[in-house]
């Protein structure tokens, strides 16, 4: 019914622009228009459309709560509970689809029929009223168009509304998630102390299961279990590992598509680099899950070595082959950008070509190095399944990189997998997690974006 | 004596034919100046002398280019030795984005110039007071060289070429992106530095051209219209299109 209802007023609004402008033009046979007939007609597909949609949406939203409050007006005397009124009203809903099992009663029986009742005049209602509003506002529209009346202006002004409303969406949505991963992690922090899980050398958030609901909110049965030293320190570590991958390689294969590479070439292999880009994570993983990872198994065995089947290594390593092609195809962009002139000046000084790119064209274009290196970074730190499925999920707390290790991404993987609970500190503690990753990673995007910035400003 | 001595250069880019055998020696120690409208291959000729050339893909140089009775043209030229001998300042001021001691001091450093520090600010400073720009940055010569104004610019970019003493130096429009003082400097310096250095300087300005050089070479759609000194080109030429381009009949 929604969704006829939806789309009976989009289709009202569209035919209705065509009458708009047809009135326009018929105007416009002996009297000057004070704006093109199009704008008569997109007036009118407003007037008729918007009014609807909003009185439309908004129904939809109280509607439920409304009914709700009428169904269980009848019991407000009983002096029940709010969780014993939910309760109720979700066994009404239930009988109401048939979809009841339970112990019929007499006044259960009432309720889902007043429910059903008033969900009929709901509709209906819903149906009559939206309709005849658009059709009013629709009217008083179409009597109003004139030839001088003012339609461009208030087209201008609903369209900027509408640009508005998506960006605010766009905004509000992230401050929303800013503001509950803020929450929860306070909520954490009142069970478990700040300075336990900064500077806490034990994270074992499975100990957290065990406990029985008493002694949930008790910060004595948390000591040793979210203690994130080790899984700061992991995640710094495989993004480490993955940077002395991803900087040289990407560097140096982005000096030579800007500066070697024949334009044939660079046409071809230019692309070739950033499918890398375009692979799913995921994918990487399992390369270095059940390619990479068991490979440096082998490999260390024949040397002599203990390397775990899930190292740091395969994780940071393949994690690096991911970040090359983000490296490599921004500073081949800041090389290309350094202006020719530079390049002239030195060469024209008898320098050659590598010592030009050495000691000029590197210098001009190492803040945008530097700001896509920085990128990388905070790519390295936010990278999730490729340490899931290659690093392991025991959080040791270890500078060998032929051992296992986690990450902050990875436990938060770890901790809302399978059942949880909201209101838990396990459950919490992902957010607490998530909320550092965010800080972490958003500082470095800043910093990466001023550095890029102020380094555009200089050349353009 | 003649410094320099081109014949039969031809120029291609691509397939567009650029220069037409152009044949044009070249004293040393004068100002020669080389003028013509835009388009005309004057900076492609200039571009042959210390084959910048080369940096473009589909640049195309035929015929010979003799320097000191040398055919820089040759395969195995040594573009290095080439380029330390023959210096180049550019329409926009180029300092590299480095301290102004290090703009100086990068050709001495990537020549082997200098054997100590010492030596090395020596010639900074030589440099920097050759270009007339000492007195104005020795207070500030450890900060970056973009700072400086446009045409302390252009002198840095002069100081940076005459680091390393090339016997020709030459010039494409050094003045076209500075104001009227700055341009006077650059002339005046200009002057000074034929003493040491054989200087080409492809100008847009004609009244440029009359003041700063001895000799002076017309191009037109390629070609080598007419050379000679400047004062007989410009009140006695024998071509009548260096009469009409001179006397402003077109360009």
């Amino acid at each position: 019914m929604n969704s006829v209802i939806f789309l009976t007023i989009v289709l009202l609004a569209l035919s209705s622009y065509f009458f708009g402008r047809k009135k326009a033009i018929l105007i416009q046979s002996n009297k000057r228009l004070t704006a093109l007939p199009k704008f008569y007609g997109y007036y009118l597909a407003i007037w008729c459309g918007a009014p609807a949609f909003l009185l439309y949406a908004l129904w939809s939203i109280f509607e439920p709560s409304i009914v709700r409050f009428f169904i269980l007006s009848d019991y407000s005397s009983q002096g029940l509970l709010e969780g014993e009124l939910n309760l109720f009203y979700e066994k009404v809903k239930s009988l109401s689809r048939n979809q009841y099992s339970g112990e019929l009663t007499a006044e259960l029986q009432r309720s889902a029929e007043k429910y059903l009742n008033f969900r009929d005049i709901a509709k209906w209602s819903k149906v009559v009223i939206v309709l005849s509003l658009l059709i009013a506002s629709t009217g008083y529209a179409y009597t109003k168009i004139s030839n001088n009346t003012k339609t461009r202006e208030p087209v201008e002004i609903f369209l900027k509304g509408v640009f508005f409303l998506s960006s605010l969406a766009a905004i509000l949505t992230t401050i929303g998630i800013i503001f509950s991963l803020l929450f929860q992690t306070i909520e954490f922090f009142q069970v478990i102390p700040l300075f336990d899980f900064v500077f806490g050398m034990h994270w074992y958030p499975a100990k957290a299961f065990v406990r029985d609901a008493s002694e949930a909110l008790d910060p004595s049965m948390y000591s040793d279990t979210f203690g994130a030293v080790p899984i700061f320190a992991g995640t710094f570590f495989i993004a480490l590992i993955a940077m002395c991958v991803a900087i040289p390689i990407g560097l140096l294969s982005g000096i030579y598509m800007a500066e070697y590479a024949s334009k044939r070439l660079r046409q071809y292999a230019k692309p070739v680099i950033e499918i890398l880009a375009g692979i799913p994570t995921v994918v990487y993983g399992f390369f270095a899950a059940l390619t990479v990872g068991p490979f440096l198994k082998d490999l260390g065995l024949s040397l002599g070595l203990e390397v775990s089947a899930e190292s740091a290594l395969a994780a940071g390593g393949v994690m690096g082959i991911m970040i090359i092609p983000f490296i490599s195809s921004l500073s081949d962009d800041v090389i290309t950008s350094v202006p020719q002139n530079l390049r002239d000046g030195s060469y024209a000084m008898g320098a050659t070509k590598s010592e030009t790119i050495k000691r000029v064209i590197i210098p001009a274009a190492l803040p945008g190095i530097v700001g896509s290196i920085l990128l990388g970074v905070s790519r390295a730190i936010g990278e999730t399944m490729i340490v899931v499925m290659a690093s392991g999920l025991a959080a040791n707390l270890t500078l060998n990189p032929l051992e296992s290790t986690s990450t902050i991404t990875a436990q938060i993987v770890v901790i809302l997998i399978g059942d949880q609970q909201f209101g838990d500190p396990k459950t919490q503690a992902a957010f607490a997690l998530g909320l550092s990753l965010f800080i972490v990673t958003l500082v470095l995007n800043i910093v990466a974006l001023s550095v890029v910035k102020k380094y555009r400003e200089k050349y353009e | 004596m003649n410094k320099i001595e081109a014949k039969n250069v031809d120029v291609y880019y691509g397939a567009k034919q650029a220069l037409f055998d152009i044949n044009m020696d070249i004293e040393a120690n004068k100002v020669t100046a080389l003028i013509g409208p835009s388009g005309c291959g004057k900076s492609t000729f200039l571009r042959c002398l210390n084959r910048m050339n080369d940096v473009i893909d589909i640049c195309k140089v035929s015929g010979v280019v003799k320097i000191n009775d040398y055919d820089i043209n040759q395969k195995d030229t040594d573009v290095v030795r080439l380029r330390e001998k023959v210096g180049m300042i550019f329409q926009k001021p180029n300092p590299f984005p480095k301290t102004i001691y290090e703009n100086i001091s990068y050709g001495p450093e990537i020549h082997g110039v200098a054997q100590s520090k010492s030596e090395m600010d020596n010639i900074v400073e030589e440099s920097l007071r050759k270009a007339a720009l000492w007195e104005e940055v020795k207070d500030r010569i450890h900060e970056p060289g973009t700072g400086l104004s446009g045409g302390q610019q252009q002198r840095l970019c002069i100081a940076r070429t005459i680091s390393i003493k090339p016997e020709i130096i030459l010039m494409d429009e050094p003045c076209s992106a500075l104001d009227p003082i700055a341009t006077a400097q650059i002339e005046e310096l200009i002057d000074e530095l034929r003493k040491e250095h054989t200087i080409i300087i492809v100008t847009h300005s004609m009244s440029q051209a009359a003041r700063v050089s001895q000799n002076t070479g017309f191009f037109h759609l390629g070609k080598l219209i007419e050379v000679g000194s400047t004062d007989k080109i410009f009140k006695n030429p024998t071509q009548q299109q260096t009469q009409d381009y001179i006397t402003g009949r077109f360009g």
